[in-house]
């Protein structure tokens, strides 16, 4: 079994809004990758995904907080380590980030040069303006962005070279784990391949060991992920290798997330999530059974009042629903 | 609507200044209705009566029934009322000069006071150094000491029209009362009178009427040029744009005051009514508006469903009216609002300067307040002509100021936190 | 540079249209008035002057510096010669003195009182603003109505209350004037601390105003900021909180000094009337005794000199603004 770069077990965390109502956005949610593997995380907005790429960091502030569960990062657990030491060592060199919105994610009053020079100061503030540049352009060089992006300000990049650019700084430090949070989707078609392209090669040269993929474009994610999961109001539904997943889903809502694709490859590229009828539960106070109840076509009465745990069915593969796997099949061939 | 209406409702901030709005109209409309004295009638003979019930002396004096009430501490009243505290200042020098521990003598004690003066002040004696005056002065104030312990009555008497002579009439004893129910004519002012003698709490209604209507005329004005302009060079863009937004900016830079100042200048005292003035305002205020409608229908005009009302054939006012005026609604009804208070504060800066509505029909906050400083209400220590001015100016505007944040909070989440 | 140079050209084109235009403006709105505005002028002020000669020599040399006579075009370029040439004519009230005089003895004080009062204003309600906006809780819960209030008062309100308890009541202050009135003005130590006792209470109360209005424009600014995606970014790729606030202030900052260049107008105003409030010797006052006195030359004048002050003063903050935000060059060299 190949080298586990990071490892989740039971993670649960919450947002405290401002009438300090509880939301338990991620909840517990565990995962593992090895090294060399990309995971890829799909669902509707507002399913949980993006607060599991934050939680994943082990850094919180408010509102969102830590509940409970591990994090191991290439065989360190970093759970219960102090904030500033998280910040230190594990932020940037073992873990990196790259935001939702990554066209607004760098200070626009900052040269590239500049943010770069406090990223590596913050982990290390012995280093010198010479060698932060000497590193920062020889990064870029590898990377294959132009060196001159160091001494522009973000507003003066384009789209594409702009998350780019973020990209290469979520890497200065060379971290294991890379977690992109929609980095595309904000993208015209070309900008959008060129940024692909960068993640695939930072994980085909060995550059970083594991990456953290997170969309809604589903025919994207199956180009660019070894496994899939499924998030769904802050559980995982789901969890699969790319490819089953996306041919043959299991729970009913991977099931209408995945409805929409077509077999022919070339015809997947601008499909995207079809609208499942109805909207998540409110996660201030979840249903106390299955959270998909009120939308599944195939609810049944037991499904609405007890909760349903995620089933291991081997070959790498869990879904969480009370029917079986052949009654799920069944079904979903008498449904079309 | 409904929904947004309701949390609009819902906001803390919004409601209070709400509420304080209202509270500040209640009053304009209903006060009128009890107290019908017009505002800029001039009641008192001099200036800036203090607050306080005034009640008529002559009416008291012939109150149709007289009661004895024998009050214990009837006389020390009467006399800590009329002894002056510049009497006791000098009373006390005296005391503390011939050899009054100054420990002991606590001059707002008016019977300890009373008593250590009787039992130590000398008309004879005279400080080595003292003035002649000071002596006499000194002397002046026993008299009038004992003036006070006086127990006799006041006496009323009438003039023989034909001798002129004077017959006692009555006697008013000091145990006398009259009962305020039984007195004719008495007057509550309770803010007092201003420097013409006119009562100020009636004014100051009045004057936060006239002001609010200032504000509200040109707030109106102001949105509807502002909204006008705003939509035209937004939706139409291309050359329209270029000239809405050229005159937009000059009067950006151009300071407002200055404009008020020449225009209410040049339209004269005698032409400037409260309206005139308002509708000033509201011509040289519509500046913000503009920009934010503007920059509100740019970036509506190419949405969706504006385009697919476009496609659809739809005349352009249906267009406006129904895929766009919602959509800008928040902005257009914060903008009014600030129009208001600003306008109020307009209104009350151009008085100040002397350029403000004509003096002699209604009041202003404004003008009231301009009455007060020219007359040095302010230096005089003639409070209540200018403070509950400036209050009820503060609480207008921080009302609307309110009502604005709370409306923010509502329409721009981020800044809930 | 060559974006800079671009911006700095458009804003120097428009310091210098808008002037034109308030310079016109300055020009028309006076002949509106109803009739002969000389006569009418004169007239009004005939019973104001004991000196017949006075009056005379200023119709003279008013209906000469209006030229009434001549079509508007002209009177136009009248004026303007006159403008350049610093000539306001006589002023109606304070007659011998000239217009100029008056303004020029005046405008001093306006300045020294108001730079340094708006500047102090801005800085400390940008700070208030910001430490609101970070610290949240019982400090942004008591500054922000507190602020809000504050703003809600009519600027000449504030100079009518500190007034009032520092030189009326408490008497540390005096209530009136540039200087003691036994003095004469000269650079002695004396005038020098007679100056400074009466330019307190004048200085608070438009710093205080301007505290009001910048506290709560910074505390949106900041929290928009905080919760930008930059901030988040910054965080997970280790930066200290305290580098990350920084980075906020500025940013938050930046756009609170067009704020600045755009209120200017209404700061500037609600300050001339504090001025009038303490009898401070500056336009403000001047301004007051021109409409008083119906002086008109004395007016048009202070509004022309107001005006360009302000325009003036927008104009630098814009060029500074464009030399300290980034954004400015990139997106001009496009």
């Amino acid at each position: 079994m190949a080298r586990v770069m990071l490892e989740v077990r039971d993670l649960t965390t919450k947002y405290i809004t401002r009438y300090k109502e509880d939301v338990y956005a991620v909840d517990h949610v565990s995962l593992k990758i090895e090294e060399g593997k990309t995971l890829g995380i799909a669902g509707e907005s507002g399913c949980g995904k993006s607060t599991l790429a934050l939680s994943l960091m082990g850094y919180y502030f408010p509102p969102l907080h830590y509940m409970s569960g591990e994090i191991i990062i290439d065989g360190q657990n970093i759970t219960g380590m102090k904030p500033d030491d998280v910040r230190k060592s594990i932020l940037g060199r073992e873990i990196a980030y790259i935001p939702q919105a990554a066209m607004n994610a760098l200070n626009p009053t900052r040269k590239v040069i500049d943010f770069i020079g406090d990223v590596v100061r913050a982990h290390d503030p012995t280093w010198t303006k010479k060698m932060i540049y000497d590193h920062a352009r020889s990064l870029f060089e590898r990377l294959g962005l132009p060196a001159e992006v160091l001494q522009k300000y973000p507003v003066e990049l384009s789209g594409g070279m702009k998350q780019r650019t973020v990209i290469a700084v979520a890497v200065t430090l060379t971290p294991k784990v890379l977690i992109a949070d929609e980095p595309s989707s904000a993208l015209d078609v070309t900008s959008q391949k060129m940024v692909i392209k960068m993640l695939r090669d930072l994980m085909e040269s060995g550059f970083i060991k594991a990456m953290i993929f997170i969309t809604h474009e589903l025919p994207l994610l199956y180009n660019v992920a070894d496994d899939i999961m499924v998030m769904y109001a802050g559980q995982i539904v789901e969890s699969a290798s790319a490819k089953q997943a996306v041919f043959d889903p299991l729970h009913p809502y991977s099931k209408g997330l995945m409805g929409s694709i077509i077999v022919p490859e070339s015809g997947l590229r601008n499909v995207k999530l079809v609208a499942i009828p109805g909207a998540p539960p409110n996660l201030k106070n979840p249903p106390p059974g299955c959270r998909f109840a009120e939308r599944c076509k195939y609810v049944q009465a037991e499904c609405k009042v007890t909760s349903v745990p995620l089933y291991e069915v081997g070959y790498n593969r869990a879904y969480r629903c009370i029917l079986s796997e052949t009654e799920l099949r069944r079904a979903y061939e008498h449904g079309e | 609507m409904k929904h947004t209406l309701n949390q609009v409702f819902h906001s803390g901030k919004f409601l209070v200044g709400f509420t304080i709005l209202m509270t500040v109209l209640v009053i304009v409309f209903v006060y009128p209705l009890i107290v019908r004295t017009p505002p800029l009638q001039i009641i008192g003979q001099g200036t800036f009566f203090p607050p306080g019930i005034y009640v008529s002396t002559y009416d008291a004096i012939n109150a149709p029934t007289v009661y004895t009430l024998n009050l214990p501490d009837a006389e020390a009243r009467r006399i800590a009322n009329r002894l002056t505290q510049e009497d006791r200042i000098a009373m006390k020098e005296w005391l503390v000069a011939f050899g009054v521990p100054e420990e002991e003598i606590d001059i707002d004690d008016t019977a300890q006071l009373l008593a250590q003066w009787e039992a130590n002040y000398d008309p004879n004696l005279r400080l080595p150094g003292m003035t002649f005056a000071r002596h006499r002065y000194f002397q002046r104030v026993n008299a009038s000491i004992d003036g006070l312990l006086s127990t006799e009555g006041a006496i009323i008497a009438a003039r023989n029209p034909e001798t002129g002579e004077l017959t006692e009439k009555s006697i008013v004893k000091q145990t006398d009362f009259a009962n305020v129910n039984d007195i004719a004519n008495v007057r509550i002012l309770t803010l007092g009178t201003d420097n013409f003698g006119r009562d100020v709490t009636t004014q100051l209604v009045a004057a936060a009427g006239v002001s609010l209507l200032i504000g509200l005329v040109a707030g109106l004005i102001a949105t509807t040029i502002g909204l006008v302009l705003g939509l035209m060079a937004g939706y139409i863009g291309g050359v329209v744009d270029d000239v809405i937004m050229f005159v937009t900016n000059l009067f950006t830079v151009i300071p407002t005051f200055v404009l008020l100042i020449l225009i209410s200048f040049s339209i004269g005292q005698d032409r400037r009514g409260a309206v005139t003035i308002a509708i000033v305002i509201g011509f040289t205020s519509w500046v913000w508006t503009a920009r934010a409608v503007r920059s509100q229908v740019f970036s509506l005009r190419n949405r969706d469903h504006v385009n697919l009302s476009k496609l659809s054939g739809h005349p352009l006012p249906r267009i406006i009216f129904a895929d766009i005026l919602p959509y800008i609604a928040s902005y257009v009804v914060m903008a009014f609002i600030l129009q208001i208070s600003s306008g109020i504060l307009a209104e009350a800066g151009l008085s100040i300067l002397g350029l403000g509505p004509r003096t002699t029909e209604t009041p202003t906050l404004g003008l009231m307040m301009n009455w007060a400083m020219i007359y040095q209400a302010h230096i005089l220590g003639k409070w209540w002509a200018y403070m509950p001015v400036l209050l009820t100016i503060a609480l207008i505007t921080f009302s609307m100021n309110l009502m604005n944040t709370g409306l923010d909070q509502v329409f721009n989440p981020a800044l809930r936190d | 540079m060559k974006g800079y140079r671009r911006y700095f050209l458009n804003k120097l084109g428009w310091f210098a249209i808008t002037f034109v235009f308030a310079f016109i403006l300055n020009f028309i709105l006076p002949r509106m008035m109803p009739g002969d505005p000389v006569a009418a002028i004169v007239a009004r002020q005939a019973q104001g002057i004991s000196n017949p000669t006075g009056v005379q020599a200023i119709y003279e040399q008013y209906t000469e510096l209006f030229g009434t006579d001549k079509p508007m075009i002209e009177q136009f370029f009248i004026y303007v010669r006159n403008v350049l040439r610093g000539d306001f004519g006589f002023s109606f009230s304070q007659y011998p003195r000239t217009v100029a005089d008056v303004i020029s003895a005046s405008i001093w004080w306006t300045l020294m009182l108001q730079l340094p009062a708006i500047l102090v204003g801005w800085t400390l309600g940008n700070m208030l603003g910001a430490l609101a906006a970070y610290l949240k809780g019982g400090f942004d819960k008591v500054l922000m109505p507190s602020s809000l209030f504050l703003s809600s008062f009519p600027p000449f309100g504030m100079a009518v209350i500190l007034l009032v308890v520092f030189a009326v009541n408490l008497k540390w202050f005096p209530t009136s004037g540039g200087y003691a009135y036994n003095l004469i003005p000269s650079f002695t130590p004396e005038f020098m601390r007679s100056m400074f006792i009466h330019y307190q209470l004048p200085f608070w109360s438009i710093v205080l105003i301007a505290i009001g209005g910048q506290a709560i424009g910074m505390r949106s600014m900041s929290i928009y900021e905080l919760n930008a995606d930059y901030v988040k970014f910054a965080r997970f790729m280790g930066i200290k909180d305290g580098r990350i606030v920084a980075y906020v202030f500025r940013n938050a900052m930046l756009p609170q000094v067009t704020g600045l260049a755009l209120a200017l107008g209404t700061m500037v105003g609600g300050a001339l009337i504090a001025e009038i409030i303490f009898s401070y010797p500056g336009l403000g006052t001047t301004l007051l005794n021109g409409v008083m006195g119906q002086d008109y030359p004395l007016i048009s004048a202070s509004t022309l000199i107001i005006t360009f002050m302000v325009l003036t003063a927008t104009f630098i903050l814009e060029i500074l603004y464009g030399v300290i935000d980034p954004r400015i060059k990139a997106t001009q060299s496009d």
